[in-house]
């Protein structure tokens, strides 16, 4: 058996014992250093691609987040002991630790806005070397913008995060909003919309610690 | 709920479970056939995009 990898949690009760949710019924507490990671086990010739699992990963994350806040890690990282499990995140522990303490209470909001013009996303044929052509991908990504009036609005309405450029066709938001304030935040989306029905976006959340679980902020 | 908005909310958990998170170093990109995770994870990110722009059009 090996176990995907869902997140890092601060106690092991933010994960075990399962509760009535079938979701969490095979959900395992993996300890790395004095946190734990959420695993699932599954078959090591389980196909990590598959959609079901996929699928039944995404609906444990929603669980377990319900719960606590937690650090998400990216899909497709799958340990087959504890011990390697400890050895992979060592270096992340510390950091971690002080991050899940930190924000206990708080969950990721996303707004997605879909960008005011679109970039041409540069064609690999166009370019010699591989550095360059990543240069200018990078570089389109990043000038990608929105109408300014809309980014001071989304601000007031879910607070000022963190703006990341992902790809030739929009942007996002994303911000740390307190447990307690995710119903207000999705109020003022409406309103958001309301005010601009111009600009297609999409709120949404809460997430888990995925943004701000990096530190090196885009 | 309605169907796009179904569409819209699988796409963005997707997007999230995909593209979101720490990264732990020396891992492997999965692959599906020949077909890299991280290059779905990248057509969930445009699609994704596209369905928001439907949806805002209702």
């Amino acid at each position: 058996m090996k176990s995907v990898v869902i997140g890092a949690h601060l106690r092991r009760d933010d994960i075990e014992p399962p509760d009535k949710l079938e979701s969490l019924s095979y959900v395992q507490a993996i300890p790395a250093g004095d946190l734990f990671l959420s695993g699932l086990p599954v078959a090591d010739d389980q196909p990590l691609g598959d959609r079901e699992l996929l699928l039944r990963v995404a609906n444990i994350r929603a669980a377990l987040l319900d719960r606590a806040t937690f650090i998400a890690i990216r899909y497709g990282f799958a340990v087959s002991s504890p011990s390697e499990a400890a050895a992979k995140c060592a270096e992340h522990l510390d950091r971690w630790r002080a991050l899940l303490e930190q924000h206990r209470d708080d969950v990721e909001m996303t707004l997605k806005v879909v960008a005011s013009g679109s970039v041409a996303r540069p064609d690999r044929r166009d370019f010699t070397s591989g550095g360059d052509y990543l240069k200018a991908l990078h570089a389109a990504t990043t000038s990608v913008e929105i109408d300014p009036e809309f980014r001071n609005a989304a601000e007031e309405a879910i607070g000022k995060g963190r703006w990341l450029h992902r790809d030739q066709k929009s942007l996002e938001l994303v911000a740390l909003v307190a447990r307690g304030a995710v119903e207000r935040v999705r109020a003022a989306g409406e309103e958001l919309k309301r005010r601009f029905p111009q600009v297609p976006f999409l709120l949404s959340g809460p997430w888990p610690l995925e943004v701000f679980a990096d530190e090196t902020p885009s | 709920m309605d169907e796009n908005l179904e569409e819209l909310t699988l796409l963005e958990t997707l997007d999230h479970l995909l593209d979101r998170g720490v990264v732990i170093a020396g891992e492997a990109v999965i692959s599906i056939g020949d077909v890299d995770l991280l290059y779905l994870g990248l057509n969930v990110v445009l699609a994704n995009v596209d369905a928001i722009k439907r949806t805002s059009r209702r």
